[in-house]
């Protein structure tokens, strides 16, 4: 097939940038790595970028295909051919670029290693010399954690990043809950004490891309929700942001509605409030703040606070009560309901159970 | 008529009242009957999630067991985030039997309705984005937008995570300038359409959201832009309320109108402002009513 690629060109020693466009003959497997060696090889022996493993294991090959990160060997390039679209492959983001597709990871592992990325073993001997049994359940709590392999792409458009650069950021945060919910570790204390600093966890904005992008299926932002929910769980609750967030538990269970009046000084504390109160008047004349009184009450909002007190006391709340759920999340990510029985499978639309015969097409 | 059951979370019920007076109008005119669900809480905003989920799956179980309790098969939403919150805890219930029976066996125990009949949550957005709420649409829109120039911005939480959301594709959605089409405005692209505006954190770390909340103004603002619209009154709230603040730290003055995607249709669909309630806004919509009525 013919593939059509735009590469933005870079060198940092000169500044210079360019936008280079070139047309390859590439077999209809190849890969957007393929494709790269094969303008390499055939083309351009000067064009710059990562690679190693070619499967999706090292975590080299991250960039940019139309602003996107991803990793350029599980990128197949047959449908964007055939489409005819010519996409624009740069550099990944959040990171300085070296020379063309390579950027300088020294920010990555830097924060990286920063969440002490190692166990710290501190779990009791068992009795006796035995092994120290942990179940699958229990490590089950760090599987997505564990697929990491440092590729970037989640750093790449991490938006909270490209506002404060010092942001921990979304591949480190995810490594650090694969510690805090090891249960060989011994420090969570300690790592979540940290993890609740200024360019922590509650510096994260939700915005999702990390998830979006993650070639593993890490689900970084989950991590960071894990980290907070664990945090708060063991009382860890002192930076703004967790105090914002348990504000609205406060408001589920005693209004039903969030009660936004005082959702100001619950987070910020009442000093910096006050400094707020002119932005708050200015908003108050336009009823975007509603007043306090009468507070504004769900029906039947007893039943959420007994929900409240009778969960609280099942012992799921913490990284827990997110882990829960990543099972049937799975099942959406793969496809499968995980309540069909094999027949069923099989007679799914399209799915054949016996090795696919030319011949035999006609009569399935 | 279509029945489905109405959502409003707490923006819409509180500070954002006016995009929940613009939607009860204008669904009768794309064919949505709504069921407004009275018993229902917060759906917690991702902050409950974050905070306690255990009983954010709860709350939200509870959302979905009174709407399906109206007998009917879609909850519909007009909020990014109640949207995200509630199809999450809904695919987490629906794939997961034992989860949710012990969640069902608790909703009963607190006298709730157990969660039985499955319902699929519904954003706004995705109503009239196709279908025959386009169609209505389209014949709705009568008034018009006279070429009025109208900058998408979607926000996060309903492209990603896309597995959840995955009504459209997350890098090039489409949905929204569809809208702007239908109802005879321009829509303007920039890149920024797609990203965060910063309102999650915008008290714990209002330095940081304030330089992603002004990317999508600013670059609305250059692209010549008369109006944003958006579908979610969190980004709403933070484009909108949080504007004058830019001000402050930058010295620009973008004075960029924001509009609820309710009151962008229903202005194309002549809806009056006793029912739009633009007054609630801080930045001003009166020159974009002006070149409409030019
Ligand atoms: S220790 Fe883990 S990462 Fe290393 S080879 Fe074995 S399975 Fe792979
Ligand atoms: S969700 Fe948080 S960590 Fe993930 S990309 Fe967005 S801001 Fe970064
Ligand atoms: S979390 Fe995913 S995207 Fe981020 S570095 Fe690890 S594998 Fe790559
Ligand atoms: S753009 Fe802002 S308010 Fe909207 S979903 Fe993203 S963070 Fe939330
Ligand atoms: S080359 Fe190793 S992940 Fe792509």
């Amino acid at each position: 097939m013919q593939v059509g690629l735009k590469i933005w060109r870079f060198n940092s020693r000169t500044g210079e940038r360019e936008l280079q466009e070139y047309e390859i003959a590439a077999p209809e497997e190849a890969t957007l790595l393929d494709c790269l060696d094969i303008v390499k090889d055939q083309h351009d022996g000067t064009l710059a970028y990562r690679k190693s493993c070619r499967m999706m294991i090292c975590g080299s090959c991250g960039m940019r295909m139309d602003g996107a990160a991803v990793l350029a060997c599980k990128m197949r390039m047959y449908d964007i051919a055939q489409s005819g679209h010519v996409p624009v492959i740069s550099a990944m983001g959040n990171l300085p670029i070296v020379k063309d597709l390579v950027v300088d990871m020294d920010p990555f592992w830097q924060k990286f290693n920063s969440v002490n990325p190692y166990l710290q073993p501190g779990y009791e001997e068992p009795p006796d010399g035995k092994e120290h049994v942990i179940s699958q359940q229990r490590m089950n709590v760090v599987h997505k954690e564990a697929l990491c392999i440092n590729c970037g792409c989640c750093v790449s458009e991490c938006n909270a990043m490209e506002a404060d650069p010092m942001f921990t950021g979304p591949q480190a945060l995810a490594k650090a809950m694969r510690f805090v919910g090891d249960p060989r570790d011994g420090q969570k204390l300690a790592r979540l004490e940290k993890l609740n600093g200024e360019h922590g966890i509650w510096e994260c904005t939700r915005c999702y891309f990390c998830n979006e992008r993650c070639p593993k299926g890490v689900d970084p932002r989950d991590a960071i929700a894990k980290l907070g929910a664990e945090s708060m769980k063991e009382g860890i609750d002192r930076d703004m942001g967790a105090k914002h967030a348990k504000w609205f538990v406060t408001s589920a269970r005693t209004t039903g509605w969030l009660r936004e009046t005082e959702l100001v000084p619950k987070t910020q504390g009442i000093v910096s409030a006050i400094k707020q109160t002119r932005f708050a008047l200015d908003l108050a004349r336009k009823g975007k703040v509603p007043p306090p009184f009468p507070p504004h009450v769900a029906k039947d909002v007893r039943e959420a606070r007994r929900l409240h007190d009778l969960v609280r006391d099942q012992g799921r709340n913490g990284f827990a009560g997110i882990v829960q759920g990543e099972h049937a999340l799975a099942r959406l990510a793969h496809g499968h309901s995980g309540t069909e029985t094999l027949e069923e499978i099989y007679d799914r639309p399209g799915a054949y159970h016996r090795p696919f015969i030319a011949d035999e097409e006609a009569d399935v | 008529m279509r029945k489905v059951a109405y959502y409003k979370g707490c923006l819409a019920s509180l500070s954002a009242k006016e995009l929940d007076s613009a939607t009860q109008a204008l669904a009768p005119k794309v064919g949505l009957e709504l069921i407004e669900l009275e018993s229902v809480t917060c759906c917690g905003a991702g902050d409950i999630h974050e905070a306690e989920p255990d009983y954010y799956l709860h709350l939200n179980a509870r959302i979905l067991s009174y709407a399906a309790a109206e007998g009917v098969d879609t909850l519909l939403t007009v909020c990014n985030v109640c949207t995200l919150n509630l199809r999450q805890a809904n695919f987490m219930l629906l794939g997961d039997t034992e989860l949710r029976a012990r969640v069902n066996e608790n909703l009963v125990a607190v006298g709730v309705p157990a969660y039985e009949q499955d319902v699929d949550v519904r954003h706004l957005l995705w109503e009239i984005a196709e279908g025959e709420g386009y169609e209505l649409l389209k014949g709705a829109a009568h008034k018009g937008l006279k070429g009025l120039k109208i900058a998408p911005f979607y926000g996060c939480q309903i492209l990603r995570p896309s597995k959840i959301q995955g009504f459209e594709d997350p890098d090039r959605p489409w949905s929204l300038e569809r809208i702007i089409q239908a109802c005879g405005g321009e829509p303007v692209d920039y890149p920024a359409k797609i990203k965060c505006c910063g309102f999650p954190i915008i008290q714990a770390r209002e330095e940081t959201a304030l330089s992603e909340l002004i990317q999508p103004i600013e670059q609305a603002y250059e692209a010549g832009a008369d109006a944003i619209v958006t579908p979610c009154p969190l980004c709403h709230l933070s484009l909108d309320a949080w504007q004058s603040k830019l001000k402050k730290s930058t010295g620009r003055d973008f004075n960029m109108p924001i509009l609820h995607l309710s009151q962008l249709v229903g202005v194309a669909a002549g809806l009056t402002e006793s029912e739009l309630k633009f007054k609630r806004h801080v930045v001003s919509v009166k020159p974009v009513l002006e070149k409409l009525e030019a």
